[in-house]
């Protein structure tokens, strides 16, 4: 038994070693910080509560959670806002964001949006499947004027990098894209532009409209 | 009084940082990948703002206090029913009721929190309606600070069960059931000696330790611990073991226990393995008038290999975790033939667990056991066996994250000598299946 317990020690200190070339990522200064929220810097929040499910430099995991890298400031700041006014009510805002953002202060939802904002963002990781991506960029680019779908590049920009306070949807994670985009279609995600766009799609186009934006 | 049930879903940290069951439960007790950070992080993250602060000339916080206190409390009620009457104990040859109605099983008051900027704790006082008390459970106190690129993260703590600070829920002091072994030694049932299972599972409540841990780039946990016997002095008050069918005892000394672990996340994944040990000297309460110096010693050492799996989907979540033990005893060559028979005995076993619950609302559950080891005439009667086997069969439903209804069946395919409580009315030939037990119990917090 001894033999294996350090064959297992081995193995352990040898993935830890190999993680350490994959994990470089872990870049943004971890402080000590006073627990009062409303006293810490934007680094800091970053460190202590929103790297934990989003990444130190904003490519989460998990797709649970969105990528923030290189996202539009203006929608962190709006959706933080919504976040703190519990404006926003899809679950994953209540059983996150409400209580991470109930404390926020103006000044951090700046400097976090801003912290996000300018860190690399990330591309599409391509699609598998090149007929089904090209019938979700005829739907990107021009809508089903037929149907009252609106093209979407008039508020997420032809690559799917955001225009304005409207956010970039390029190199999200495709779990997190389809989820929102049914959410927003039933209303469970409040938002009056997206479930007009929304309310007419099949759950076909909106698998069309991934597989388009995985390219981006 | 031991360590019940762990310490599931925790309100306090809930009111604390805001943050519904879901973001660090699984379904509880499992941690997520976050739950698993925020307690390495020893629980110091949240959200409310203090009602007294106070800093220094250098800007140092000198005190925090939250407006409210962090607690919460943690209700379970159950309902067994036997495969066969238990036998009654006090009167030979009699049996007892097959059926019992605890309301509540167990009953818990839990203070948790921050109590610093870099200091958290966990307080948890149980009351246990088998045996009728109402005392110390699973307690901790921890200090956690970061390297500057906060590769590296840095603990000390105190606590009193070895393996509860781990965040891995496969190692013992963790386990994944609300209800677990809900049979006739759990639930205050008549005869038998408790089933034989390594020396340290046991220790919980009944020692206290330091440890030092460091967790590295979210991957990499290494943790060193030392127990103390919680309280020095009689051998009989002190360490009232249940791992042992002869009774009590004491630690000596100082008991070494080590951790190792690795994790990886990746998508809705999380998967991780890792080794725990602990080397204990004991001296067992098998002689009037024993005195613990000079005293007799038996050594244990185990050593634990685990594993957890996790998939934390938005509909479907399921995990798949384990853990193989293997302890080595060797018996102080006094008590030996008279209490052992044999100087050195080993132990394994065997717990794998599998769960899926679709929509964090419906769920099942299925835990099976295996142990064997040494035979020892001696120490556990008949054959000197000291093997199980069951498996636990678990239907959930939660209509809140906080509130779970559970139906369960334990099914015993081998229950060896004087483990089984029925041989008291077969004493040559006890079936393990007697002690089959369906189970329908009631767990909430808030």
């Amino acid at each position: 038994m001894r033999r294996l317990a350090v064959v297992t020690s081995l193995i352990v200190a040898a993935l830890a070693l190999a993680s350490t070339a994959v994990r470089d990522d872990a870049q943004a200064a971890a402080v000590v910080v006073p627990p009062d929220p409303s006293a810490l810097d934007a680094a800091q929040l970053v460190s202590n509560a929103c790297s934990k499910c989003h990444g130190f430099n904003g490519v989460s995991t998990s797709p649970l959670f969105p990528i923030l890298a290189g996202q539009v400031p203006g929608y962190i700041e709006s959706e933080l806002r919504l976040f703190r006014q519990r404006g926003r009510s899809d679950p994953h805002a209540r059983a996150f964001m409400w209580g991470i953002a109930r404390a926020l202060t103006d000044e951090q939802i700046k400097g976090v949006a801003r912290y996000f904002s300018t860190q690399p963002a990330v591309t599409g990781k391509g699609s598998s499947n090149p007929a089904l991506a090209d019938k979700g960029k005829l739907l990107y680019e021009n809508g089903t004027p037929e149907r009252d779908i609106e093209a979407c590049t008039v508020c997420h920009g032809h690559n799917g990098e955001g225009v304005n306070s409207q956010p970039r949807i390029a190199g999200q994670h495709r779990d997190y894209f389809v989820l929102e985009m049914v959410q927003f279609r039933s209303g469970l995600r409040e938002n009056k532009v997206m479930q007009h766009v929304t309310e007419k799609m099949t759950d076909d186009e909106i698998a069309a409209l991934v597989e388009y934006i995985s390219t981006k | 009084m031991l360590v019940s049930t762990p310490a599931q879903a925790v309100p306090p940290f809930a009111r604390q940082t805001g943050l519904a069951c879901e973001a660090c439960h699984t379904i509880p007790p499992e941690l997520t990948s976050f739950g698993r950070r925020f307690k390495l992080n020893g629980y110091t993250l949240t959200t409310r703002p203090p009602l007294v602060s106070d800093t220094d000339d250098h800007k140092k916080n000198t005190v925090w206090l939250s407006d409210l206190p962090g607690l919460g409390i943690l209700f379970q009620a159950t309902y067994n029913h036997y495969n066969r009457a238990p036998p009654d104990s006090a009167v030979p040859g009699a049996t007892a009721q097959s059926e019992n109605l605890e309301f509540p099983q167990q009953f818990s008051l839990i203070a948790a929190g921050a109590i610093s900027d870099q200091v958290g704790g966990f307080l948890q006082m149980t009351y246990d309606q088998p045996s009728g008390t109402f005392g110390v459970d699973n307690t901790e106190i921890r200090y956690v600070n970061h390297t500057e690129n906060s590769d590296w993260l840095w603990g000390v703590m105190f606590n009193n069960n070895p393996g509860n600070q781990d965040v891995w829920n496969s190692v013992a002091a963790y386990p994944t059931l609300d209800f677990s072994n809900q049979s006739l030694w759990s639930a205050g049932g008549a005869g038998g000696a408790a089933l034989s299972s390594p020396f340290f599972e046991g220790l919980g409540g009944l020692t206290a330790g330091p440890t030092a841990y460091i967790w590295y780039k979210d991957s990499l946990y290494l943790g060193v611990s030392a127990y103390h016997a919680a309280v020095s002095g009689s051998v009989t008050s002190t360490l009232d073991s249940t791992n042992l069918s002869a009774g009590g005892g004491t630690l000596e000394g100082w008991a070494p226990y080590w951790r190792a672990a690795y994790e990886h996340d990746w998508g809705y994944n999380s998967a991780s393995i890792g080794v725990s040990g602990m080397a204990s000297k004991f001296t067992p309460s098998l002689i009037a008038g024993q005195t613990l110096d000079p005293g007799y010693v038996n050594h244990y050492r185990d050593m634990s290999y685990d594993w957890q799996y996790q998939y934390n989907g938005q509909h479907n979540i399921f995990s798949f975790l384990g853990r193989y033990t293997h302890e080595n005893a060797e018996y102080d060559p006094g008590l030996v033939p008279a209490f052992y028979s044999n100087s050195i005995n080993h132990l394994d076993e065997w717990n794998v667990t599998g769960t899926y619950y679709y929509n964090r609302h419906y769920g099942a559950l299925v835990n099976f056991v295996r142990t064997t080891g040494t035979a020892d005439v001696a120490l556990n009667g008949g054959n000197g066996s000291p093997g199980y086997q069951y498996e636990v069969l678990e239907l959930d439903y939660l209509p809140w994250l906080n509130v779970r209804l559970i139906m369960q069946y334990n099914i015993y395919n081998v229950v060896k000598n004087n483990q089984n409580p029925f041989f008291l009315l077969n004493a040559t030939n006890p079936r393990a299946s007697n002690n089959n037990t369906f189970v329908f119990g009631l767990w909430m917090d808030f």
